[in-house]
């Protein structure tokens, strides 16, 4: 934890290297050498080599995130379009740094570093849901994650190639995924509904009980 | 002459207005700094800590996240005796008594998890059907049944935060004071459990046993999965 600012030092002077170096250990210490550290800071703080700069960045992202979400204006919207903010507000900040995140997003996808990338996308749609002030303690707290990981994801890759202004297409593209999952929510809600309705069978044996006891009574 | 409407033999008596609340708005207990420094050791929580044990963060999501689970078991339970036993049994205000201190239980922990960033157990599905099982089946078996159900599980959960309480130190006071009162009230129930007749159920210790046995493997399991 006392590594953290130190961490997030390295991280954001490496950005500005990383889409003509990649995420190599060379790419860092020149960050950290930017940054005023001394030679082995970079091996103090990612022990584990550049994944772990990678898995640090989106931390750090997550932070940030929510952060900005802190001081949004969030009074009054609803729960999908809050999730839609935070989710916007994790992509616009790195506008400038998306070949990073292209080159990290292929580092972490490659297979030893399986565990550290599912890591990394459960703190991301985690964070995300808390800054949207979500409170679910039930197993809803895992569906939500799911759910959203998908689109997430799908998000993500749109606006690594979105060119357009203001990022119209990855807002119309995030915009239908969410509609799509409000959807399912209200038909699900639909069916729960109809379950409700159904009478319970504890009741239904008690009942049958009682009655047959007014038998005997006769 | 006045027209007389017939009254019902016997009218139930009228329904306590439901607290329609979701749970994380139901107030719950805070201990009061005063509270929480009766229970000052001089210990950290976590202290002595060795490589490859849990962290000081890990061992507190862990203790949120099973006692979260434990206490919504402990709800389903009661809700699933009172389900059976709801309209008949003579100790219905008992167990909506024991009802509400859990749900209150259940408020505090589950703002614990939201506190601490903890994820809730994966087996709530499973604690939401096994909990009510257990209840309405010890509730099927009799009222005595009932009681010995809720002894054997309180007497668990008891030695289980007694557990925790020795394990946190002075660095988190507030949680260690909210599982000294819980403590007391669970101990609280199983005394009202005993008072009833849990020990008359035939085959009680077999019974108990088996709960208790049950009980400890739910809690192993909430709190790892």
């Amino acid at each position: 934890m006392e590594y953290r600012d130190l961490k997030d030092r390295i991280v954001l002077s490496t950005l500005p290297n990383i889409p003509f170096d990649g995420w190599s250990k060379k790419a860092l210490r020149q960050g950290a050498a930017a940054e005023g550290l001394d030679r082995d800071a970079v091996e103090r703080a990612f022990p584990g080599g550049p994944v772990e700069a990678v898995a640090h960045f989106a931390d750090m992202a997550n932070r940030l995130m929510e952060a900005d979400m802190d001081d949004a204006e969030t009074e009054g919207l609803r729960l999908h379009e809050r999730v839609r903010l935070a989710l916007l507000c994790r992509l616009e900040r790195w506008s400038h740094e998306r070949e990073a995140i292209r080159r990290g997003m292929a580092l972490l996808s490659l297979p030893g570093n399986l565990g550290l990338s599912l890591k990394a996308s459960y703190a991301t749609v985690d964070s995300i849901w808390r800054a949207a002030g979500d409170t679910s303690v039930d197993f809803s707290f895992y569906t939500k994650r799911v759910e959203l990981a998908g689109i997430y994801a799908a998000t993500l890759l749109v606006w690594l190639d979105d060119t357009s202004d203001d990022i119209e297409i990855t807002r119309a593209f995030l915009d239908r995924r969410l509609e799509g999952a409000m959807r399912l929510r209200k038909a699900r809600a639909k069916v729960e509904e109809k379950i409700a309705a159904l009478p319970n069978p504890l009741n239904l044996f008690s009942k049958r009980l009682d009655m047959a006891k007014s038998f005997r009574m006769r | 002459m006045p027209h007389e409407t017939p009254q019902p033999p016997h009218q139930r008596p009228p329904r306590r207005p439901q607290d329609t609340r979701p749970r994380s708005e139901v107030p719950a207990h805070v201990p009061t700094d005063e509270e929480a420094a009766r229970h000052a050791t001089g210990k950290r929580t976590g202290q002595g800590h060795f490589a490859g044990n849990l962290s000081r963060e890990e061992l507190l999501k862990r203790i949120a996240r099973v006692d979260q689970a434990g206490e919504y078991g402990a709800v389903r339970i009661y809700q699933g005796q009172l389900a059976v036993l709801g309209s008949k049994s003579a100790n219905v205000g008992v167990l909506r008594h024991m009802l509400e201190q859990e749900e209150e239980h259940l408020a505090t922990f589950d703002r614990e998890l939201l506190k601490r960033r903890a994820r809730p157990t994966l087996l709530t599905p499973i604690w939401h059907v096994a909990g009510f099982a257990l209840g309405a089946g010890t509730a099927l078996l009799g009222e005595k049944a009932a009681m010995a159900c809720t002894t054997a599980v309180e007497e668990t959960i008891d030695a289980h935060y007694q557990g925790q309480y020795e394990q946190l130190g002075d660095d988190d006071l507030p949680l260690k004071a909210t599982i000294a009162k819980f403590r007391e009230e669970e101990l609280e129930h199983r005394d009202i459990g005993y008072a009833n007749g849990a020990e008359d159920t035939p085959a009680f210790p077999l019974l108990s046993g088996a709960i208790k046995a049950g009980t400890k493997l739910a809690i192993w399991l909430s709190e790892r999965v």
